[in-house]
């Protein structure tokens, strides 16, 4: 029975823009671009949960990475002329590479401090983004980034895109399987919910939360990277504090911690406003009321409203 | 610099507040710019809409804060007290995020002018030249943060503040009424920042994101203090304006905002637990 | 039976009746509605419903109605690309009018050249766009705003005959700001203006104190600010309490009935400031009145220019449109945009010359005795970039 519902999961998401178009030929383009961020959204969110709902550190520097990604990328691809991949894994690695330089210092704080010390970490790479004009061009953005090329093909259709954004979910999906199951799942989850022991027990808090941290940031900068060749601009304002306030909806309306969970959340948050067309103060009123109730009532999310279906 | 003192004082009223939730009542409240924001325009609706004295319309704003304050902490916060700092600091950024976009609806995006008469007249030095009001400014806050320290010290109940922060357990059980404490601190909490708001409104200007940037702020000063110790959160605020106006006049301009997590972050670096170490108590 | 046929005859004429009245002409107005930057999104928003509301009552364009959509971009390019596809795909628009910041502005111009919907830009000022736009570059977009490169040269020329020698930028911290900038950087060097020093401010904060100090030590002759009426208020409160003394030249919205509202509680507060700008309160009065009496407060230049690109653009190439093709669709609306020859807007004569830029007067003004005036009104023309 699961094994049938996965298959035709699986087809509908493969064959979506067929589907689309036959279902809503005149609006098809405009449901393609929103299916793409909903995808590129989803994959952020899955790599802020390996922070925020595996190891149990509320981090608040998610944006920081995902920009550092972002501008890496668009740099190299508009100035070094770099090819997609190359520059998608230098995005990768660029933000990887911050965090774990910046995570050192940070995890020896206490949690409260850390979580100030990311906020202030995301506050001045925004800031940095704005003024370090020669860099970024500032509020100017970097614009002329490239559609990407795979080899001999060029992704330059929104169908095309569309399918390397799930593409890039499934493989972000997968390593987040891969990552919070086996013993390193189990060491993550043991460091989240009862530090001293699993020290006691002989896994180090600081090395595990440091190896999160850096996935999860390198994933950040690589979705950073496809983010930058979708939309061909990157300007400082895709990387502020208000980022993190989505990620939050997303992972926690959908289930901190869970894989189902958040791409429900990633969904619900991308596709909802669409649907409900509500001017942009009036839904961010509603969203933070319903994270409000959410996190008050159900902190495990929608996920844990679900029945308990065996995973 | 004068400036950097009173910018200081003003982050320091805020941070003030923050801190001694955060000692007392263990709360991490990521809505408190918004006591600000509120407060000030409050503060407006009695100066510019109804058109009371300066004195009267600086004094409602915290006397309408304290009654919100109250009722923000029977509804969202009673609910989210005995939860985990994760839960309290999402809810109350969702809370901070519900009141500034209701603040963008109900009262529009134009900025609000209070110039007062303080405000309008300058005080002219030998070629330094001051607004009396940012002298208000410095004074009132000298005033209160000494009113402060009376209460803390002096009163029952500014001792039972103490005692909670201290160790809340024990409290309980020596018949320290716990509930009525939490209150009071959250509504001083509340009446600190609305007081900063009527304070710095007239030489500023009030809109409704007024309060985002400034709960950052407040709390890098509250976890550059030590976090929770109320003395600790002032000195780190001053020292933040002080910096920030300095930096800002000789440095960078563009750059200026980020100076306070800058700052933030060295402290940090350099003593993970804060300035003034893991003290214990506000 | 008869009931049957007497319903059917009644739908009937229902149905022909629906079926006569043409449908009405979709504009797409895009802006920034949420964000730091709402307050332009907001007056957009007022002055298009003003304009369609106005075009309706006198019976819509050749018995055509006029219907206007929003989209927000959030002053963003990548959100911008979304705005566009939301007017078009969802709102099915036959005409764009937007997007009001310059960043967005150059992030949209690909898309609706991909879409193939014409987008008149009411007030990005960002030289770029003119040497994309038009024949060669992108056919699609067309700019009623003068950009900053055109502004720049002639205000510069005229601080250099009011005997500035060495000046000061302060500029806001966003697209529009460090265009704008570069734009007078340059002109400053051609008309032998000596730059001192350049300073960016982020919109919305209210503390120009430090920003004050710097530039009495730099002590220019003059102050060129690059600043919206919002934040302008503040910074002339301070900037008098510092007891600065620089000749103020602005570009933005200093110069506005918006700014003397902000301060009116000591109007004189701006007096001496000297804006370079295309658009002020009282070229239309008309318009200026039936704005206050709806919204309450003077007439913003958002949505002001945004209601004139309407009325004097994009109106008469509908007409055109409907006259000649007897349709409105997107590329017929864009073939009779490069026909509009309107002499008398109140922005002055809209023509979209070969880069589909048209070249209205610039207007320079004063706040005297806390009030505006007009110093000179400039007609422009590609000559003024020699």
């Amino acid at each position: 029975m699961r094994r049938a519902v996965w298959l035709v999961l699986c087809i509908v998401i493969v064959a979506a823009p067929w589907l689309v178009a036959a279902a809503v030929p005149r609006q098809q383009r405009y449901v393609l671009h929103v299916l793409i961020f909903t995808a590129l959204f989803a994959a952020l969110a899955l790599s802020y949960d390996l922070v925020v709902g595996h190891v149990g550190s509320l981090s608040l520097a998610h944006p920081a990475f995902f920009g550092v990604g972002a501008y890496a990328a668009a740099i190299l691809a508009t100035e070094a002329r770099w090819s997609f991949l190359a520059d998608v894994v230098a995005a990768c690695l660029a933000a990887a590479v911050v965090a774990a330089l910046v995570g050192v210092p940070l995890f020896r704080l206490a949690e409260h401090a850390f979580a100030v010390g990311t906020l202030g970490l995301a506050l001045v790479a925004s800031v940095v983004a704005n003024n370090w004009v020669q860099v970024t061009r500032g509020p100017l953005c970097i614009t002329g980034v490239p559609k990407p090329t795979l080899g001999p093909l060029a992704v330059t259709t929104l169908p095309a895109f569309y399918w390397l954004a799930v593409a890039a979910l499934v493989a972000v999906g997968l390593l987040y399987q891969g990552l919070t199951t086996f013993r390193l799942g189990r060491a993550f989850h043991a460091v989240r919910d009862n530090e001293p022991l699993a020290a006691a027990a002989g896994i180090d808090p600081l090395k595990y939360r440091l190896v999160a941290f850096t996935i999860a940031a390198g994933l950040a900068g690589g979705v950073g990277a496809l983010y930058v060749h979708y939309l061909s601009v990157m300007c400082p304002e895709e990387m502020t504090v208000a980022l993190t306030v989505n990620l939050l909806v997303i992972v926690f309306l959908g289930g901190v911690g869970s894989l189902r969970g958040v791409l429900v959340g990633a969904v619900l948050f991308t596709a909802l406003p669409e649907v409900l067309r509500l001017a942009p103060t009036w839904r961010l009123v509603i969203y933070g009321c319903l994270l409000l109730l959410v996190v008050i009532r159900s902190p495990g999310g929608i996920e844990s409203l679900l029945p308990r279906a065996s995973r | 610099m004068l400036h950097g003192l009173t910018l200081g004082a003003m982050y320091a009223l805020v941070a003030a507040g923050l801190a001694l939730m955060l000692g007392v009542a263990r709360l991490i409240n990521f809505a408190h710019g918004e006591f600000f924001m509120l407060g000030a325009y409050v503060f407006w609706f009695g100066y510019s809409e109804l058109g009371l004295p300066y004195p009267v319309a600086a004094l409602l704003a915290p006397v309408m804060m304290v009654a919100f304050g109250i009722a923000y902490q029977r509804t969202v916060i009673r609910a989210i007290l005995a939860r985990s700092w994760h839960v309290q600091l999402i809810a109350t950024l969702a809370t901070s995020i519900v009141l500034t976009n209701l603040a963008i609806i109900v009262l529009g995006t134009q900025p609000k002018e209070v110039p007062t008469v303080l405000s309008s007249r300058i005080l002219d030095v030998g070629g330094f030249r001051v607004a009396w009001q940012r002298l208000l400014v410095l004074a009132a806050s000298l005033v209160i943060f000494w009113g402060l320290h009376r209460f803390v010290s002096r009163t029952r109940t500014g001792r039972a503040m103490r005692a909670m922060s201290q160790n809340r357990e024990a409290c309980a059980v020596v018949g320290v009424d716990v509930q009525w404490t939490a209150m009071v601190t959250f509504a001083l909490s509340a009446a600190l920042a609305a007081i900063a708001a009527a304070l710095v409104s007239p030489l500023f200007n009030i809109f409704p994101d007024m309060g985002t940037t400034l709960t950052l702020k407040a709390f890098a000063a509250v976890v550059a203090g030590g976090f929770g110790y109320v003395n600790g959160a002032i000195a780190a605020s001053f020292l933040i304006g002080l910096i920030e106006a300095l930096a800002g006049s000789y440095v960078s301009y563009a750059y200026k905002d980020a100076i306070a997590f800058l700052i933030m972050i060295a402290v940090l670096l350099w003593r993970p637990q804060g300035l003034f170490g893991r003290r214990i108590g506000i | 039976m008869r009931l049957a046929l007497t319903l059917a005859a009644l739908l009937l004429m229902a149905v022909s009746a629906g079926a006569q009245a043409p449908p009405p002409i979709r504009i797409g107005f895009a802006s920034a509605m949420s964000g730091p930057a709402a307050i332009t999104g907001e007056g957009v928003r007022w002055g298009a419903t003003l304009a369609v509301d106005e075009i309706n009552a006198k019976g819509g364009v050749m018995g055509r109605k006029l219907e206007a959509f929003f989209a927000d971009n959030k002053a963003q390019p990548g959100e911008a690309v979304s705005a566009v596809r939301k007017l078009l795909d969802v709102d099915q628009v036959d005409v764009i009018i937007g997007q009001t910041h310059s960043g967005a502005c150059l992030g949209a111009m690909p898309v609706v050249k991909e879409l193939g919907v014409p987008m008149v830009i009411e007030a990005c000022s960002h030289p770029q766009i003119r040497a994309l736009s038009g024949k060669g570059g992108n056919e699609w977009t067309f700019r009623v705003a003068l950009d900053d490169e055109i502004m720049a040269y002639t205000f510069a020329r005229y601080m250099a005959r009011q005997g500035v020698k060495s000046t000061s930028i302060l500029a806001m911290n966003n697209d529009f700001g460090h265009g704008a900038a570069n734009a007078y950087d340059a002109a400053f060097k051609k008309a032998n203006i000596k730059l001192l020093s350049t300073e960016f401010f982020d919109p919305g904060q209210p503390d120009y104190r430090p920003v004050l100090t710097r530039l009495k030590r730099a002590n220019p002759e003059a102050i060129l600010a690059i600043i919206l009426a919002s934040d302008g208020a503040p910074f002339m409160r301070q900037f008098r309490e510092l007891g600065l003394t620089q000749r103020v030249f602005s570009r933005g919205s200093l110069g506005s009935a918006e700014f003397l509202y902000q301060v009116r509680d000591n109007p004189k507060i701006g007096d001496g400031v000297i804006e370079a700008s295309y658009w002020i309160t009282g070229l239309d009065p008309d318009w200026d009145k039936k704005w206050t009496e709806r919204y309450k407060v003077p007439p913003r230049i958002h949505g002001s220019l945004a209601a004139i690109t309407l009325k004097w653009a994009v109106v008469p190439a509908l007409e055109i449109a409907l006259k000649k093709h007897g349709k409105a669709d997107r590329p017929t609306i864009r073939a009779a945009l490069e026909e509009v020859d309107v002499k008398d807007s109140p922005l002055g004569p809209i023509k979209f010359d070969a880069n589909h830029q048209a070249w209205i007067n610039m207007i320079l003004i004063e706040i005297r005795d806390g009030q505006l005036h007009i110093l000179d009104k400039l007609p422009t023309s590609p000559a003024l970039l020699n």
